[in-house]
């Protein structure tokens, strides 16, 4: 047919095909392709169809301390041991996810039924291997860190507590701020799943101090991290790597007879104030492996958590402090209701001072988890346990020093959720 | 297939690889658009663990489960994803509760499952081998 020239001396047909051809390329630019428009229409129905998706649970449970007390005034039992949650999320576009989820928690001395936003976020999930989440976030760190208040999703009652600690949720748990996150796969060597993250922990942190310290402001200017995990070619088998470092930047108020006592021994210069500012930066890192396969769950983390204290004191706060966590766990479910579980985990508080068992604790732990239907478990689990290094709440335990403590003691537990 | 329980299920893995090669009694279903003429037992377990979201063409993946209490969900869990349907159960948990994603839905029927995988673009689910598959396509497992 020849070329399409529209100017006003070419021929008709010439100019009816110039025409054409223009109001072709003016109705491929304003009109989207009907493939676009396939796509749109999709996400149009996976947004419509998706309802939003509610969830729900509620713990309860009870702790014995036998000679120490840990989590809670458990001497003669405690049931200040109870989680409840409700989370809401729901798909935008195929791409695009938003959810919350509300949580409550009373634990000894912590939580006392004030309700909060456990995680809350905005996802876009571009591909498998991109996505980008921002809001407040479950943190990443090693197998079982964003499971620690989730009864329902793991099973002992205590994770190991040497690195999953249930009475520091406030800094452990989550983080405000982005992540970036993805799946990778690995033809013939299994896949890698990343999560990278930034931002800061919330503002309300608990101000638990010893008597005669009064902790008068706490910030965190940053908190990053990541999460390696590699899920490899044999089934079940998963190998990974976690770090995060963290600042913390915390304003003391000693009151006099503290001071004076501190200037007495030495450990404080005489000129120092009631007012003493520290900034605290807390490196730790956790290597982790997992056979997960059939009903088998097997896993092994070791950890270490570096800390360094700037500060007037130095002979008081110790500019450096390394301690040292692991432990293995193994359990196999049974059957559909019962799956039994053991532990043993280690902690040194200073890998420099291993001696004293205030300076270390190891728990041996036998837990048992009931799913009595789909909605309803209860389980039962019993620690003993050498060292005290982990018992530093003052709140506890009279306010004793971790010396004075008994160095062997016990704890028995038991729980009930409901879950939906 | 069962796996051997208790201080036995160790050597149940092994057991359970070589069992592997018997027969199945379900068939993976695909909406009549979907690319794959065959699927990797690998990749199903990825569609319905949800790490894989989309087909190699890019559009999105729309998984179905049937009832957990289903004998043909009980075959598929095992056989496919290599794990028990309290597991599967367990690891959605931890996905739900921590915000990272929430299961595929559940339906109570082989025929419910053919209903929705036809009428959605994208969508796979599985069913009994003896249940009359109808419009949608039958892909092989391999």
């Amino acid at each position: 047919m020849g070329e399409c020239n529209g100017g006003p001396s070419a021929a008709p047909w010439a100019r009816w095909c110039g025409a054409a051809l223009s109001g072709l390329a003016l109705v491929a630019v304003a009109t989207p392709s009907h493939a676009q428009d396939t796509a749109a229409s999709e996400d149009a129905s996976i947004a419509a169809d998706a309802p939003v998706e509610i969830h729900g649970f509620v713990s309860q449970g009870f702790i014995l301390g036998i000679q120490n007390e840990y989590l809670a005034r458990s001497k003669r039992g405690s049931v200040e041991f109870s989680e409840a949650g409700i989370n809401f999320t729901k798909p935008l576009t195929s791409n695009l996810r938003a959810g919350l989820q509300l949580f409550a928690h009373d634990l000894g001395p912590l939580g006392n039924y004030r309700t909060q936003f456990d995680w809350y976020y905005l996802a876009y999930h571009a591909t498998d291997w991109l996505g980008v989440r921002v809001g407040r976030i479950k943190v990443p760190f090693g197998l079982y860190n964003e499971l620690n208040d989730i009864d329902v999703a793991r099973v002992p009652i205590l994770l190991p507590q040497s690195i999953y600690q249930a009475d520091h949720r406030e800094y452990l748990f989550a983080q405000t701020g982005g992540e970036v996150y993805g799946d990778i796969a690995l033809p013939g060597a299994g896949s890698l799943e990343y999560r990278v993250y930034g931002g800061t922990l919330s503002s309300d942190l608990p101000r638990t101090a010893p008597e005669g310290v009064t902790v008068a402001d706490v910030r965190v200017p940053y908190l990053y991290g990541g999460r390696l995990l590699w899920y490899t070619p044999l089934e079940g088998l998963a190998a990974g790597m976690s770090g995060q470092g963290v600042r913390f930047d915390v304003d003391y108020r000693l009151d006099a007879d503290y001071l004076a006592g501190l200037q007495a021994e030495g450990l404080v210069p005489p000129e120092q104030g009631a007012e003493l500012p520290v900034k605290l930066r807390v490196i730790r890192w956790v290597a982790s492996l997992q056979y997960a396969a059939y009903d088998w769950e097997l896993s092994a983390e070791y950890s270490r958590w570096a800390g360094d204290i700037y500060s007037r004191t130095p002979e008081f706060l110790p500019p450096h402090l390394v301690n040292e966590r692991y432990y293995v766990m193994a359990s196999y479910r049974l059957s559909p209701w019962f799956t039994p579980g053991v532990y043993y985990s280690g902690f040194f508080a200073n890998v420099d001072e291993r001696k004293g068992h205030e300076n270390y604790q190891h728990d041996v732990a036998a837990t048992t988890r009931f799913d009595l239907n789909a909605h309803w478990l209860l389980k039962l689990e019993g620690h003993l346990m050498r060292g005290t290094a982990a018992l530093d709440n003052p709140t506890l335990n009279g306010g004793a020093n971790r010396a004075d403590l008994e160095p062997t003691w016990g704890m028995l537990l038991a729980k009930t959720t409901a879950y939906f | 297939m069962r796996l051997v329980p208790g201080v036995l299920g160790v050597l149940a893995a092994p057991v359970a690889v070589v069992a592997a090669e018997a027969p199945l009694h379900f068939r993976l279903v695909v909406h009549p658009d979907a690319a794959p003429a065959v699927l990797e037992r690998q990749l199903v377990a990825d569609i319905f663990l949800k790490k894989t979201t989309r087909w190699p063409n890019g559009s999105p993946i729309a998984a179905v489960d049937l009832r957990f209490d289903n004998p043909v969900r009980r075959e598929f869990s095992e056989r496919v994803l290599r794990r028990s349907v309290s597991a599967v159960r367990s690891y959605w948990q931890q996905r739900i509760f921590t915000g990272r994603d929430v299961p595929p839905p559940e339906l109570d029927s082989d025929e419910a499952v053919i209903r929705y995988v036809q009428s959605r673009r994208g969508a796979i689910g599985y069913v009994s081998d003896r249940v009359e598959t109808g419009a949608v396509r039958v892909v092989p497992l391999r």
